[in-house]
């Protein structure tokens, strides 16, 4: 093919890629080339909400008139206890087919009220907040030959770390110019910080659009990205997705009504982009904490202990509720105050990584998961 | 590489060089950089501009529009339910605000001055994602940091946290004791109460920092003791008071013990008691001076630097300017292996002051990239604010945006101008301009093509 410079630069990041070693180079494509890709809810999403236990007792008290205020749309009836927030059709649908299933209780190990240490906590895989490289990335580090990709602007703490990793959002418009492409890798390869990181650009898919025009990367457009890019035959394994504005201290019904809807939205647009992978992935959708019992003052609640998480996908052993309910009863609340945690998220991750990618027992309790050895990963939450 | 101390004070410690900066700071560049913690002035480009009140009552204006759009829609006249809308003026508003923001950072002769000024508004960010409180981040930074920045810390710890915009982006505008008189008046009607979003941010993020060992109780008294610290409705004004109101009639009654202090004062001061004594905490001193220190040296500070600054802090009860100063004078400030990863608004501020592009379209444009960067002006994702440091913003998914962003940026320059790439290398990066970056710059087949290199090039993405 004749290029001249002119067109070239039409073609833009498009062309760069022709001369960029493809990314994602052959990873095994089989039965066990599973998926796996992680949600991060930032905020502390209240999980009494979005996964509501008509079945307890103290519910309604709570929560009851809250639950079911005027313009609520009606909550989805799963079993005799829990209903999913009316928002959740999709999450329903895929409920009913046995591949949703919500994990109530879960919380990770710290047991303070900070987001941002709480974040860190879920993000570095540790039971504290020091921790500087992410437990996704030691995943990926830990699969022969294994790639993982954040959708984000900035990589996130869950996938910092020496494993191959990269992050996308959508591209700017222009191309780049060839020659001034020439012209910095001879300057970065000279910069040792900068060097690797330079190196390891994929041009290719820097060419990738998210599929809208504003090049917005909200969750849906978010989660559509993940599947283009995980659904294709050599796609990364490992997969991170992040959204913020769970916090609803105040208003919080027609916060989460949007915020809901939206995950409800993500999840479909995933399910249907994955397709050709869905029978072999296991989305795990967690937020850093639950939230008071109680509604506050102002319509919101505040910052509290167990949450809800959910797994999707066509590998998830799913259709029935998962995790212990330590109930909302006054003295069963954690400092009387919000939901007791009973399911370490540690445990959850482990079982998916251990039963849905094969990492090896060993490996995730010495260096995916550091000072988990006496926590057992949960069992069955993928099917046999 | 020796980095020249005059460098430095342009690009570590100010908002990157412009054409002709080297030259101005001279000899002394501690002088240059001292000389900016004195008394504010006033800045002419915001001269003119509404003030929180004046947004507010904008607000309070738009919400009625949309109530009267709601009904027109209701109604199924769809064409008046869009002109009365409104949210237009909001977002003109803000928009101009940012413009003006942005044309100061580009134009400032202050650059020391100006780079304090947006480290305390990421260190009481408010964010976005409560669209009344965006609307207040721009007049916040103009009226409770700005004025505050060579000032004493508790001065602008009480200023930002009575301003409208953490008051609503925190939600205690709303809060109110459950044993006052409005929580009282109003039982059996819907119930209203206490909120501690922002008690809690207060200490975890503005002061004491989350290590500083209080406890769930010392949040909600806190929460308790700036109950009725609100926002002003129109029906509130008249007494001249500006956009912040105490509400005596939402505020908990009682003696409140936070973190190991009682108070017993009544009503407002109850609260300014105890920013007061968070603002002079050591833990406070320690957390605040750590973070100044990461940010304009390096990722990880010498400790010995932190601690000096935090005994500053201690013995001049907060004065800003003396912690500072603590920081500049200290050689360990300067040291030439440490260096910052330029975040996204120090990438575009940086460029347009190096180039000298400070038209309103591109001043516009560089607000764009700043977002596609990763990096949106005021919308951080959380109260805690943008990330600052390298491991935050150095993939190479952002290295590659950045290289386009250069790119984009170098196409503004307007054609015939005088300046070679290399020639401008030189002015604004000096002894930072390594060999082989100024041969390429030499080489540049365009002017436009070799200040797209200059701006992408490694050496400009670092703060030296």
């Amino acid at each position: 093919m004749k290029l001249d410079r002119r067109s070239f630069l039409g073609l833009g990041a498009g062309a760069l890629a022709m001369a960029a070693i493809p990314k994602f180079a052959l990873a095994a494509s089989s039965a066990s080339d599973t998926r796996f890709l992680l949600v991060l809810l930032r905020g502390g999403l209240d999980g009494l909400h979005a996964l509501q236990p008509l079945g307890d007792p103290a519910f309604a008290a709570l929560r009851g008139e809250f639950a079911s205020a005027r313009g609520q749309a009606a909550a989805l009836r799963l079993n005799a206890d829990f209903a999913l927030h009316g928002s959740m059709t999709c999450s329903a649908g895929l409920f009913a087919s046995g591949q949703l299933l919500p994990v109530v209780a879960v919380a990770p190990p710290y047991r303070h009220r900070s987001h941002f240490e709480a974040q860190d906590c879920v993000e570095n895989g540790t039971t504290g907040t020091s921790g500087t490289t992410g437990w996704l990335n030691r995943c990926v580090a830990a699969i022969p030959g294994g790639k993982g990709l954040a959708l984000s602007a900035v990589m996130p703490l869950a996938m910092r770390g020496t494993g191959d990793v990269s992050t996308w959002s959508p591209p700017l418009a222009n191309g780049v110019d060839p020659i001034l492409w020439q012209q910095l890798q001879l300057l970065y390869a000279a910069d040792a910080a900068l060097a690797p990181t330079f190196d390891s650009i994929d041009a290719g898919m820097e060419g990738t659009s998210a599929g809208n025009d504003k090049g917005d990367l909200r969750l849906p457009q978010a989660m559509a990205a993940a599947a283009t890019f995980m659904s294709a035959a050599n796609g990364p394994r490992i997969g991170f997705v992040e959204d913020t504005g769970w916090d609803t201290h105040g208003g919080e019904l027609a916060v989460l009504d949007r915020k809901l809807a939206e995950l409800d939205a993500g999840l479909q647009a995933f399910h249907e982009g994955a397709q050709p992978v869905w029978g072999r992935t296991v989305v795990a959708i967690v937020t850093e904490f639950g939230r008071t019992a109680a509604i506050n003052g102002t319509g919101g609640t505040d910052h509290g202990t167990g949450g809800v998480a959910f797994l999707a996908g066509g590998a998830v052993n799913g259709g029935r509720i998962a995790g212990d309910w330590p109930g909302l009863g006054n003295a069963q609340l954690n400092e009387g105050r919000d939901l007791l945690a009973t399911t370490d998220m540690r445990a959850l991750f482990k079982g998916v990584l251990r039963d849905h990618l094969g990492i090896a027992r060993d490996a995730l309790a010495q260096h995916v998961f550091p000072e988990s050895a006496a926590l057992s990963p949960l069992a069955g939450l993928v099917r046999g | 590489m020796a980095i020249s101390r005059t460098v430095s004070a342009a690009n570590r410690f100010g908002l990157g060089a412009r054409a002709g900066e080297l030259q101005r700071i001279g000899n002394d560049p501690r002088g240059w950089l001292l000389a900016q913690l004195g008394v504010a002035q006033p800045i002419d480009a915001f001269a003119g501009l509404p003030d929180s009140a004046g947004y507010l009552d904008l607000y309070v204006q738009v919400q009625k529009q949309r109530k009267q759009m709601r009904e027109l829609k209701a109604a199924g006249d769809l064409d008046a339910a869009r002109r009365v809308s409104g949210r237009d003026g909001l977002r003109r508003a803000m928009q101009q605000e940012l413009l003006l923001r942005q044309g100061v950072a580009v134009a400032s002769e202050q650059g020391f001055r100006e780079r304090l000024v947006r480290f305390w508004s990421n260190h009481f960010a408010i964010s976005v994602d409560k669209h009344v409180a965006a609307l207040f981040a721009a007049p916040m930074e103009r009226e409770a940091i700005r004025p505050h920045v060579g000032g004493r810390f508790v001065d602008m710890l009480l200023a930002v946290e009575r301003h409208p915009g953490m008051l609503l982006y925190l939600d205690n505008a709303q809060s109110i004791g459950d044993d006052s008189r409005m929580a009282t008046r109003r039982a059996g009607a819907r119930k209203r109460g206490l909120n501690e979003n922002l008690a809690r941010e207060i200490m975890e993020l503005h002061t004491l920092g989350v290590n500083a060992g209080y406890s769930q109780q010392d949040v909600t008294e806190f929460a308790r003791a700036i109950t009725g610290w609100s926002v002003a409705r129109p029906n509130d004004r008249g007494s001249g008071s500006g956009a912040f109101v105490f509400r005596a009639t939402a505020h908990e009654p009682g003696a409140r013990r936070v973190f190991g202090s009682t108070y017993r004062q009544p009503g407002e001061e109850q609260g300014v008691a105890i920013l007061h004594d968070l603002a002079r905490h050591p833990a406070t001193a320690r957390h605040v001076s750590m973070k100044l220190a990461r940010h304009f040296v390096a990722d990880a500070p010498a400790p010995a630097l932190v601690e000096r600054m935090a005994r500053a802090w201690l013995a001049s009860d907060g004065d800003l300017a003396q912690v500072c100063r603590t920081m500049v004078e200290d050689d360990r400030a300067w040291v030439a292996m440490d260096r910052k990863f330029k975040t996204p608004e120090d990438f575009c501020v940086s460029a347009l002051r190096a180039c000298g592009l400070d038209g309103q379209r591109e001043l516009a444009l560089s607000l764009r990239l700043q977002g596609q960067l990763g990096q949106p002006v005021f919308q951080p994702r959380s109260p805690a604010g943008f990330g600052d440091v390298a491991a935050d913003w150095g993939g190479p998914d952002a290295l590659f945006k950045r290289v386009q962003a250069a790119q984009t940026l170098a196409e503004r320059l307007p054609t015939g101008i005088d300046l070679t790439p290399q020639v401008l290398g030189d002015a604004v990066l000096g002894s930072a301009l390594d060999a082989q970056t100024a041969t390429a710059l030499r080489r540049a087949e365009s002017v436009q093509q070799g200040v797209a290199l200059l701006l992408a090039s490694p050496a400009f993405q670092w703060r030296t």
